[in-house]
């Protein structure tokens, strides 16, 4: 498929493709990898230069499946060192098997880092203790930590947190851990899901990034986390394929920038956390 | 020769007339091509067809004064925008608020922002509401939050406003919602609408141009299949997402209803400015391979072609 448009995006005030392609994008949200070939055709199409699948060997035990699954994992990343990476599930009810986990995919695998996802097994979210072997593990590999939160409105009497689902973490459990490792880089997802509380949550926590990918593009609010915890702490995710690099995008473009600052939170910030771990697994970044 | 025909000869001849620009790509083996917008019509630019003037009630937007929102628009090649009212939502004196829309309109809108005003079919007199927007204000169309104003698509009232509204010739949007119920202030509780009566409905009035505005949040699976299939319903962008979304929707691969393509023709441009980016509904036609025609259609042509039905 060439990348052919429709119209010339000048015209249109948006960025060429030649113009997303020296920003460097990274994009540290990707859920296209059981249809890795298909979604990368718009990967380029955009011009983001690589990809980080939060979904490696995301099959847990040694059923014919997950092994399947992790195979085929392993070889894209393999084979596809230039635009993809990948990070693995953890699960905190789940401790031992977690380590395990983390010591075959990322100390002795191709992984660089871990995620923490929506729900788990015994609905234990982040801030819980169980999290400190975890927490532990990653700094030592050097790992990247992403964390999936949300702060959803609900309950009886309707608070802006009052309707969470068991285990799933929200920036304010982010900030309970942030205060247990002050030296390990947490990356708090999708800004909380609800930005305005999100973003207070965390923002007095110099080692918490925020990536703000997956809810709707809402204007102002990478103005609001850049003016609350500065340029340095944002990196960016797609969210594909069940978002769009159309919204994604977006929230940076609507943002007031120049383009050093885009630079950083498209790709900048998440290097400077990310090649370490990267180069060690032989990453020529 | 109908304009629509007229249109499409004309794009030819331009597009005979005008070679497209090509560039290499820096770190892709593969060919960018990018056609250029000179094979539009002189001046034509996008009709943006759902964004609102006021302040949104629950946060300052920083493009909620006029002046800088159009201006962006314009900044984007937007050369039309159908406008309604964040007062819409919540104030009682309807009448008042869609004055006052108009009054921005022709004002401060440069001849951009036409107006659409609300209408709640649930208040008292709403008919007079109605005729006023139509005959004192000369709107092309009007916008539902039925949500916001607390009824359903089965409600009586609603149906008789869509005859009223349909006998003058006007379009009706209906806003299915205006932000994720999930961020909602905990103390407002305000339900996206349900669809599903709609199309029971509209087979009594034929002649009705509806379009829902933020639909695709909600309108997903069977009851967009519904749409579909058993009305004439446009469907406005702006939360029409997923990776290549316009592309595969049209194609009938998107998975919001992969049993059924929804043709080009059934699409309109919204960008939901100023509450989301502008930028969100114009990369969409980049991210999407789709020829010419298919995005020119929704870019500005169907808008073009609904509001002189009025």
């Amino acid at each position: 498929m060439n990348n052919r448009f429709a119209f010339n995006p000048e015209n249109f005030g948006l960025p060429t493709r030649e113009e997303l392609v020296e920003l460097r994008i990274w994009d540290l949200h990707y859920h296209g990898i059981n249809n890795h070939e298909t979604v990368m055709k718009y990967v380029s199409r955009m011009g983001v230069e690589r990809v980080f699948s939060l979904d490696i060997g995301r099959l847990w035990g040694n059923s014919p499946e997950a092994e399947t699954i992790s195979e085929r994992d392993r070889q894209l990343l393999r084979e596809n060192k230039d635009n993809l990476a990948g990070l693995i599930r953890i699960d905190p009810s789940r401790v031992e098997e977690s380590l395990e986990r983390m010591r075959e995919w990322i100390q002795n695998g191709p992984a660089v880092g871990i995620k923490y996802a929506n729900r788990n097994q015994e609905d234990i979210n982040c801030s819980h203790p169980n999290n400190d072997p975890i927490i532990e593990l990653a700094d030592q590999l050097g790992a990247l930590i992403y964390i999936h939160t949300w702060i959803l409105v609900g309950g009886e009497p309707r608070t802006i947190d009052g309707g969470m689902k068991t285990g799933e973490s929200t920036p304010m459990d982010v900030a309970e851990l942030a205060k247990r490792f002050p030296d390990v880089t947490l990356i708090c997802g999708h800004q909380g899901g609800d930005w305005e509380p999100g973003i207070r949550a965390i923002r007095a926590f110099e080692n918490v990034f925020l990536e703000f990918s997956g809810g709707d593009p809402e204007s102002g609010a990478v103005d609001f986390a850049v003016q609350e915890m500065g340029v340095d702490r944002l990196v960016w995710g797609g969210h594909l394929p069940s978002r769009s690099y159309a919204n994604e995008l977006s929230k940076v473009f609507d943002a007031d920038l120049n383009h050093e600052e885009r630079k950083k939170i498209f790709g900048s910030n998440l290097r400077q956390i990310a090649v370490p771990i990267m180069r060690e697994k032989g990453y020529d970044v | 020769m109908n304009r629509r025909r007229f249109i499409k000869d004309t794009l030819l001849l331009a597009a005979l007339a005008t070679p497209v620009q090509v560039w290499k790509g820096t770190h892709s083996d593969k060919e960018v091509v990018y056609s250029t917008n000179d094979t539009l019509p002189t001046g034509q630019g996008l009709i943006d067809t759902n964004i609102h003037l006021f302040p949104y009630p629950f946060r300052e937007l920083k493009y909620g004064d006029t002046g800088r929102l159009l201006a962006k628009l314009k900044k984007h090649n937007v050369t039309e925008a159908w406008a309604g009212s964040f007062y819409s939502l919540f104030h009682k004196n309807i009448d008042h608020i869609n004055a006052s829309l108009a009054e921005e309109c022709r004002t401060k809108g440069e001849g951009m922002l036409i107006p659409f005003g609300t209408v709640n079919p649930v208040f008292p007199d709403w008919e007079e509401d109605l005729r006023r927007c139509h005959e004192r204000h000369e709107m092309p169309g009007i916008r539902l939050y039925p949500g916001y104003h607390g009824y359903t698509l089965d409600n009586d009232h609603f149906v008789s406003l869509l005859q009223e509204a349909s006998a003058r010739k006007l379009l009706i949007q209906i806003a299915i919602d205006i932000q994720d119920e999930r961020m909602q202030h905990p103390r407002v509780d305000v339900e996206a609408v349900d669809v599903t009566p709609l199309a029971e409905v509209l087979k009594d009035l034929p002649g009705a141009r509806v379009q829902l505005i933020n639909p695709f949040r909600h309108v997903r699976g069977e009851r967009l299949k519904t749409m579909i299939e058993e009305t004439d319903v446009r469907f406005e962008i702006s939360n029409l997402d997923n990776t290549a979304a316009i592309e595969l929707i049209l194609k009938g691969e998107h998975p919001y209803v992969s049993s059924v393509p929804l043709p080009a023709e059934r699409l309109l441009f919204g960008s939901h400015m100023p509450y989301f980016p502008l930028e969100n509904g114009v990369f969409k036609f980049m991210e999407s391979d789709l020829s010419q025609d298919e995005a020119e259609a929704i870019m500005y042509r169907n808008a073009s072609e609904l509001k002189e039905y009025t």
